[in-house]
This record gives structure tokens, sequence and C-alpha cells, in this order.
């Protein structure tokens, strides 16, 4: 029987059915050779390096403008603590606003006390998957996340011996400094202990005082500051009798070493959590920040103290967390205020360890395009419902907002755009909870899939007028929506999760 | 679960995309295919396979929403110029009329 050949063009030499198979053997073997060729770590590499060169600018110094006349904050400097630490503010003579004390007791008074069965994502089984997301962070961290230091495991004390009323007990300096072959094994070594301890991502700068608070505000007597390790010593119960306004205020003359590094965490936040901003749900999602940031830091400064160097972890307390993280090359500053980093856009919490350890490869800050794209997206201050974000084209060194007259609350002199603050906390104390709307619909808040990483790479290669088109697009593509009761449904909703590994 | 989704999704865009390419070589071998042809042909492939690769991967995030729309805005352009560039393939150039 005669071969039946498909012929659509006289001229052309038609292709048999064994014709067809050769070349698709061939370019199976041709691709197999290839493939093996080419290891997937070179592959990778190649094209990742190519990506980088391409689309991540490195920055030798910090990458954003500060005005010479820019004073570092001191850590009463900001909302939350003049509202939830009125007291002791207006103890050492500072003035509190009325307005924002009562904003913060209406926040404490709802997240702490009131749910409300009949409104999705505040109901009682929501407060209670609050109140575990902030436990660890309650117990051991107590009031950093307002910006107290030295208080539970942020404690500056540098123990040089084991507590003798514990059985296991290594939060001491060891006496023999370890050391490194290279800055860049000391580096590896470090991050991978952050990573294991559970980091998400890890940055290493030098420490830079403009970004750490001048002063420290701590109403807390010292021994109510920390679990009792044994009965109080004489000493500290005289301190306790002793304490008082006199005594709340400190800097870094009572720091027990000078800081040399800084290593900055950043740990991420659940992503459908976050997408039910706002709601206990979403708080609670912040909340499980929080607790990675008392856990985390922690660990890795007990390492460094087992390394035989002085270590003090720090959540919010201690310095500003996002320049800290920008200089570590986390990611970049943005419209929203929080650092947007590359895996995670803003979904993050931050956290630092502060230590003399100085023998270490430092790492560079790195942008993106996020300020470039920032400029034309402004979908957080659409998504705000206080308009508390700038809609102002560009950044600026001064707060532009409406309060700017009266903001204590922002940074001067650093160029970039100033969130007031004091609208934030306002809607803070309507819902009960810590909003995150911003967050929540930053297009740069994006679950871990590759094509989002393929449009956030298209998006920085291109120009400005693309923006404002990928800001529609993220919109009509249905991501980053608020106030969106199906979100707590989808949160909760055991589709498309495996709870029991198979 | 022994997959999770992704792998199924990126072995079989490959198996797609070594048969569209086997495929769009075999009518090239028929038909002789000009330029704008294998432009057309190719960006309605690369549309059409990058559109399943969008859509399947935002139903596994758990963004039917996205996944909807990257049928829309990445699919209906690729068949349009699938079917443009069979069109142009099949096209017989116009002989002189003696």
């Amino acid at each position: 029987m005669a071969k039946k050949e498909i012929k659509l063009n006289e001229n052309d030499p038609a292709v048999s059915r064994r014709d067809f198979l050769k070349i698709g053997s061939a370019g199976a073997v041709l691709g197999a050779v290839g493939l093996s060729s080419i290891t997937k770590d070179a592959a990778a590499n190649r094209l990742d390096k190519h990506l980088v060169d391409e689309l991540v600018t490195i920055h030798d110094e910090f990458p954003v403008e500060v005005r010479a006349d820019y004073v570092p904050p001191r850590n009463w400097d900001h909302v939350q603590y003049r509202s939830f630490f009125a007291d002791a503010v207006k103890a050492i003579g500072e003035e509190v606003d009325d307005e924002i004390v009562a904003d913060g007791q209406a926040f404490a008074q709802k997240m702490n006390f009131a749910y409300d069965d009949s409104k999705i994502g505040y109901t009682k089984t929501d407060k209670a998957l609050l109140a575990g997301a902030w436990a660890m962070n309650n117990f051991s961290a107590g009031p950093s996340p307002a910006g107290v230091p030295d208080f539970g495991v942020n404690t500056w004390e540098q123990k040089t011996k084991k507590n003798p009323h514990a059985l296991f007990d290594n939060d001491y300096v060891a006496k023999e400094k370890a050391t490194f072959k290279s800055k860049q094994e000391a580096a590896n070594q470090i991050k991978r202990a952050a990573k294991l301890y559970g980091a998400d991502l890890v940055g290493i700068t030098r420490r830079d005082k403009r970004w750490d608070y001048s002063k420290f505000l701590n109403p807390i007597p010292p021994l109510a500051r920390k679990a009792f390790a044994g009965p109080p010593s004489p000493e500290q119960l005289e301190e306790l009798h002793n304490w008082g306004p006199d005594k709340f205020v400190t800097d870094w003359s009572d720091f027990p070493f000078v800081p040399k590094t800084v290593i900055v965490m950043a740990f991420e936040m659940d992503y459908e959590g976050i997408s039910t901003s706002p709601s206990l749900v979403g708080s609670a999602a912040a909340g499980a920040g929080y607790s990675k940031m008392a856990k985390t830091p922690y660990q890795l400064a007990v390492y460094l103290k087992n390394l035989g160097y002085q270590a003090v972890s720090a959540g919010n307390d201690m310095g500003l967390s996002v320049p800290y993280a920008i200089a570590a090359g986390l990611g970049e500053g943005s419209r929203l205020g929080q650092v947007v980093s590359y895996k995670y856009g803003p979904r993050v919490r931050l956290a630092k360890v502060y230590t003399d350890f100085d023998f270490v490869e430092y790492d560079t800050p790195k942008s993106f395009g996020v300020m470039d794209f920032c400029k034309k997206c402004m979908r957080c201050a659409d998504a705000c419902p206080t308009k508390a974000i700038s809609y102002d084209k560009e950044p600026s060194f001064d707060p532009t907002h409406e309060n700017k007259d009266n903001a204590w609350y922002n940074i001067k002199g650093v160029k970039k755009y100033h969130v007031d603050a004091r609208k934030c906390f306002k809607l803070w104390g309507e819902l009960g909870d810590d909003c995150g709307m911003c967050m929540a619909s930053c297009p740069y808040n994006k679950p871990n899939f590759w094509h989002h990483r393929l449009v956030d790479s298209i998006t920085a290669a291109m120009p400005g007028p693309v923006h404002s088109f990928m800001r529609q697009m993220d919109e009509v593509f249905g991501y980053g929506n608020v106030e969106d009761h199906e979100s707590i449904k989808k949160f909760y909703s055991p589709k498309g999760k495996s709870y029991d590994g198979h | 679960m022994i997959f999770s989704g992704i792998e199924i999704l990126f072995f079989t865009l490959g198996v797609i995309t070594t048969l569209a390419i086997g495929t769009t070589y075999y009518f090239n071998k028929k038909l002789t295919f000009t330029a704008g042809t294998w432009a057309t042909l190719g960006l309605g492939i690369f549309l059409l396979i990058f559109c399943i690769a969008w859509s399947c991967s935002s139903v596994l995030e758990g963004e039917p929403r996205a996944a909807s729309m990257g049928l829309v805005v990445f699919g209906i352009p690729g068949l349009i110029l699938l079917l443009l560039g069979r069109k142009l393939a099949i096209k017989k150039p116009i002989s002189k009329q003696v």
C-alpha cells in the first residue's frame, strides 16, 4: 500500500511521518545535549546575573538624599509611643497630643477586649487568631513594637557567664572570640544562621547613627523588663525602689558597647492574611510577624554572643528599621513609607541585631525601580480611607500633608514620601486593628509566583507611562482588593491547602 | 500531594511548546512561510502558551480573576494571531492573468 502524503503545495517537498519523527528525535537529542552541557546552576546564575545587571541598581552609598539639617528622632517621636505611653512622655516634661492619646486608647480597647460576631473579620474566632499571633511578642519582647528597647529578649545586658539558677543558658558572651578566614565567610555564616532561625531575608550593614534613635524613653523598671531568672538582688530591689521619671531617659552612653554592625532581617507576613485587611485576621498576620521578630533576632544575638561578640536584638526599638533595611540591600523605600522588598513587596516585618562584630562583608543598597513605579502608581494612596498617604508626584524632604506644621512624627530632611501618621492612627482607633490596606493594595504585594517576578522585572525595565498602565492592569486582574469579605472566607478555607502534607 | 501543580504545568508547557515548534516546522516545510507568517504565528503561539502558563499559575496561587483576565488579555490576541497566521500561511500567491 502506497504511503499517503499530504501535499498542500506541489512545489514543496513532502514531509513524511518518518521525516517528522526524525525531526522530533533530533530535536529531543539536541535539547538533551544542550541542557546537560549547561548545568542548572550555571544557567540560572547566568540568567540571574544578566537580569540583576539589567534591572537592579547597586549603590555604593545610601540611595536616598539626606539633608544636612536632618536630626535623628528619639524613640518617643512617633504617634504610637506618645499615645500608649502618654503618662511617661508627660512625666519627662514632653507634650502629648490628646487626640492621638484618645485614638490609641480606642485602638487598644477594641483590639484587646472587643469582638463582634456579626461582623466578618472581627468575630471571637478572629480575635483568638489575633491573640495567638501576638502571643510570642507580648511574652518575650513586650512593648518593642511601640519602640521601647531593653525589654525581655531584647535586653541590653551582656552577661559573661551562665545564669547559675538555670540548667541550660547560652545567653552570655563567650570568652574566646571565633575567627573567620574571610569577611565573606563570616557574612555567609551569619546569614545562614539568621535563615535557620527563621529570617526570610537578611542583610548586613554598618551601624549608622543617623538611623538610630538619639535617646530612649523607657518607663519600665529594670526588674520588670525580664522574666525572673532567680531571686532579685538587693541592688535590683534598691533600683526598683528609687525608680522614677529622672531615670526614664537613656541614650547610647548607657548602651553596653559601641555597635559597629547591624544585621537586618525581614520576615514575610502571610499573603492571604494581609489580603483580608482591614480585619483582625490581617492584624493577626502582622502579629505573627511581630512574634517572629521577637524570636529570630534574639536567637541570632545569642549566636553572636557565643561567637564571643556582644549583641543586642531589636524589633522596632533602637532605631529606624526602614533605612537600615534599605542600607542592607533588603529593599527600597516607597510611597506608603514601608520597605518594598524584591521577593515579598511591602509584606514584610523588619528586625535588627546590633553587634560590635565588624570582620564581615557588608551588603550594599539595591534598587529595582520601586520609587519610579511609586511616582505613577498611587494605589496605596487611593486605598487609604483617611488619605494619610501622599499624592505628591515626587518625594520631598519635608512633609506636605495638611498636618505638616505640627508633624513632629515625620522624619524631616530625608527625601521620601511622608505619611500623615496622625490620620493613619485615627483609623486604627476607629477600626480596632492595625489596618494594612496600603500594604494589601500595593502592586508589589503578590504571592511568590514566577509570573509576578516576570511582571516586576518587565515593569522595572519600562518607562514611566507603562507604570500607570501596569497599575490599572493590577486592579483589573483583581489583585490588591481591600475591605473584601471574600478574602476572609478564602483565608480560612481549606481549599488549596494541605494541612497533613499529603 | 506528589505534585503541587506547578511541576505538572511546566512539564505540560514543555510538551505543548515542543508540539507547537514541531507542527510549525512541519507546515513550514509544506507551505514555506513568509517572514510575516513566521512573526504572526510565532507571536500567536507564544501568547497562547503564556496564556496557559499565566492562567494555570493564577489558579494555583488562588487568584481566579487574574486567571480569567489572563485568558482574555493573552488568550484572545493569541488566538486571533494564530488564525491570522493560518490565513497568511495558506494564502496562495496571486498568479498573473495571461
